[in-house]
């Protein structure tokens, strides 16, 4: 079918007006207009339609209907800065008479677009999993007491770090125009699987026995500035959760068949890496598309990275991979089979702290930003120092 | 150390160990490795949360220390609720709601699990073929019911998601909840835009904005919003839905709102719920809640009297432009249906609207064709 509809009436239907009765019936299409406007109807909101149901029509053999397969999904008809106030998503027709809701804080493309987020979003979706039921909790048999202890240190840890992924992006959502509902999309998404995350841990913790045990001593003691809390630029924020704070328990979690007692938590930690590394492409991706359309902010973004770096290598609380935290001390047990064999485990928590440094690096890299490692900035000397040792 | 329960009483914080600071040039040296006192430190060893026909479920991990719900969470970090509390952990800032009374409902964590049983996609859970071939003037108008809704799922994503991070941590239920409510209106916005743009290429006029406004901008409190979102728009939206359910043009139409129906009535669930609790808990809101209704109820039938979605629906109901006179006999019996079943609700909650009701709100219950709001029709339709 290619016809087109005709535009109603000489009136505009923006502005909520009195109708106008003005059409003339030149085609099926404008009968039926006058038919409605003759009984009282206004009907001055039917638009023209350019395109009606032609070859424009998505392969729905391909995974359904996707996001990023309708009109305007084209990342070059997305606009590089945004006026809209009303919060109508993109492409709505916009009426006069609605009010301004929207103040939106991020309202330019290159502070928030990636190339993927539609992607990213529609695969979060059909990989959603559940706690309950998706993990083989009947596996779980009773541990001995220091494994149950040290796992359920762990569970506790990333039960309360699951907090933060889940509540600094959900406070973004809010902030963004939804011109750029792709990422939006796409936080909402990741709000749902840090959700799920912080729950599959608490259960852990309360299913075998140990409960759970001392939180994190350390947890949120940088509450002043440069930390992702307290980040007010989206890309700033974005750089040190998805890229080093979640590429860092992603390292952890595609570990997880080496810590795990059980099938029970080789699938958990098996199911988290899947939605983590979703976390991870998004925050290299954005960081990649901000750093070619905007490289007047890349002296700007290595600053936040050699922020990110200095968390990586001296907040140790914040990771157990890491020396000298609690959490360490779990990890080692975990991995070393026991706490009579923590040396042991202590040079796997090594090993695993080296690939976290090397896949940090890596992704640096892919997002455009791999010269730091080249011209000696001092945090990725010192990442580099960790990844060779 | 056996394994023996020992619910330990919770220590306090000053009674809380002190930690001392890393010591990464001799990790060896830190007490961790050779202290394994940590290990000792759980409020109730011995939990083992049960497994149902349901899983391990949230609801079902909530024993012992576990499931002692406070009546207010003075914690002001991000521990989990029963975790052993550390000294000197540092506060972070914002204002959280701590009073239970302001975010809770029984019902959060089955209403969470239930959501994520109850998982569904857009992209491949609607038989978007069937939608096909409309006749024009419905596929048009189809495209504009899409669009407003699609709209109003984005600012609900908005509201809801600005609350999330207010809520308290020891209440972590509900913030699982609404996290899931966060999804599910991401996805009522998402699945109407693609039934939007399925055959046309371009949305329609965006919804007037009057009920979004007052929900983006309610600061009262959560509770305050929660019941103008959940238990009044909410109500509208879901007899729209279900409307849709029953009379939408095509499979894909009916299907995608089938999936939206049992979304919203999740969170209808917990909106009455909630207020019910909080209304419960603390009544002298009944009269200060009644007469903020009132302005809540206005800004919704400003929206609800806007002639292009009422057009909209008196079209796709009614099969074509030629129908809509009886279509729009299915429009006012929708005001009604959703009018009564929203003072139902607040009777159940705990409020009597009887006596607030406005003029404007009383003409919902009108039979139709006696509703003097689109004279033409009503007078053909009669």
């Amino acid at each position: 079918m290619t016809t087109t509809a005709s535009e109603p009436t000489a009136s505009d239907p923006t502005t909520n007006g009195a109708a106008s009765n003005g059409a003339q019936a030149e085609g099926p299409f404008d009968e039926l207009m006058s038919f409605a406007q003759e009984r009282g109807y206004k009907l001055d909101w039917l638009r023209k339609a350019e395109i009606w149901g032609s070859g424009e029509e998505s392969d729905l053999s391909r995974g359904g209907l996707l996001l990023q397969d309708l009109a305007g999904s084209d990342p070059a008809e997305v606009p590089d800065k945004s006026d809209n106030l009303t919060g109508r998503p993109r492409g709505t027709q916009p009426r006069k008479v609605a009010p301004r809701v929207g103040n939106y804080r991020v309202r330019t493309k290159a502070d928030i677009w990636l190339r993927n987020a539609a992607e990213l979003y529609e695969e979060a979706v059909q990989r959603q999993w559940s706690s309950a039921t998706d993990i083989p909790w009947h596996t779980l048999t009773e541990l001995p007491d220091d494994i149950e202890a040290a796992e359920c240190k762990l569970a506790t840890f990333l039960t309360e770090i699951e907090f933060v992924a889940g509540d600094v992006p959900g406070r973004w959502i809010s902030e963004i125009t939804p011109e750029y509902f792709e990422p939006r999309m796409f936080l909402i998404s990741q709000v749902v699987d840090e959700a799920r995350h912080l729950d599959v841990f608490r259960k852990r913790a309360l299913a075998n026995g140990g409960g759970l045990l001392e939180r994190n001593p350390r947890a949120g003691s940088d509450v002043f500035a440069g930390t992702i809390d307290s980040a007010r630029d989206f890309t700033e924020m974005s750089a040190k959760l998805h890229i080093s704070g979640e590429g860092s328990v992603l390292t952890i979690f595609r570990m997880g068949e080496r810590m795990a007692y059980n099938d029970a938590e080789k699938m958990i930690y098996r199911l988290a890496a899947s939605d983590e590394a979703r976390h991870v492409a998004f925050g290299v991706m954005h960081l990649q598309y901000l750093g070619q359309a905007m490289p007047e902010r890349r002296e700007e973004i290595h600053s936040y990275l050699d922020e990110a770096e200095r968390g990586l290598i001296a907040g140790t609380n914040q990771n157990p991979a890491a020396n000298a935290n609690p959490s360490n001390a779990a990890l080692s047990v975990l991995l070393g089979g026991g706490k009579d064999k923590i040396e042991e485990g202590q040079q796997l928590a090594l090993a695993m702290r080296q690939r976290q440094v090397k896949e940090y690096v890596q992704r640096v890299t892919v997002a455009g930003f791999g010269e730091r490692f080249e011209e000696g900035r001092a945090a990725g000397e010192l990442l580099r120092a960790y990844a060779n040792a | 150390m056996t394994t023996q329960s020992r619910q330990d009483e919770a220590p306090s914080h000053d009674e809380a160990p002190q930690q001392s600071g890393p010591d990464l040039s001799s990790p060896l040296a830190a007490s961790y490795y050779t202290d394994f006192s940590w290990m000792k430190r759980s409020r109730q060893w011995g939990t083992r949360a049960p497994r149902g026909p349901g899983g391990v479920t949230l609801d079902g991990i909530n024993i012992g220390v576990y499931g002692d719900l406070p009546d207010n969470w003075d914690e002001p970090s991000r521990m989990p609720r029963g975790a052993y509390p550390v000294s000197g952990a540092v506060p972070l800032g914002p204002a959280f709601i701590s009073q239970k009374s302001r975010q809770w409902a029984d019902h959060a964590p089955h209403l969470y699990e239930e959501s994520i049983s109850r998982r569904w996609s857009t992209a491949t859970d609607v038989p978007w073929e069937t939608a096909r071939d409309l006749p024009h003037d419905v596929e048009l108008a189809m495209c504009q019911v899409a669009t407003e809704l699609s709209h109003i799922g984005s600012i609900e994503a908005e509201v809801v998601s600005s609350w999330l991070e207010l809520l308290s941590y020891g209440f972590h239920e509900v913030k699982l909840c609404l996290s899931r409510q966060v999804f599910e209106s991401a996805r009522q916005f998402e699945g109407w835009r693609k039934r939007a743009l399925l055959n046309v290429d371009q949305l329609g006029l965006e919804s007037p904005g009057w009920a979004n406004r007052m929900l983006l901008e309610s600061r009262v409190g959560w509770t305050e919003t929660c019941l103008a979102l959940h238990v009044l728009r909410g109500s509208y939206l879901l007899t729209l839905l279900r409307y849709l359910a029953a009379y939408g043009p095509s499979e894909a139409d009916r299907a995608l709102a089938g999936g939206m129906v049992a979304d919203k009535a999740r969170h209808l669930a917990y909106g009455m719920e909630h207020s019910r609790y909080a209304l419960g808990s603390e009544p002298d809101f009944r009269d200060s809640w009644n007469r903020a209704l009132v302005g809540a109820e206005a800004a919704v039938n400003r929206d609800e009297d806007d002639h292009v979605l009422q057009e909209a629906l008196a079209i796709v109901f009614g099969g074509g432009v030629r129908n809509m006179d009886q279509g729009m006999q299915l429009v006012r019996r929708m005001r009604r249906d959703w009018t009564r079943a929203y003072l139902a609700r607040m009777n159940w909650i705990g409020l009597d609207r009887d006596p607030w009701l406005t003029p404007r709100m009383r003409e919902n219950f009108e039979e139709p064709g006696t509703n003097g709001t689109a004279d033409a029709a009503g007078e053909a339709a009669g």
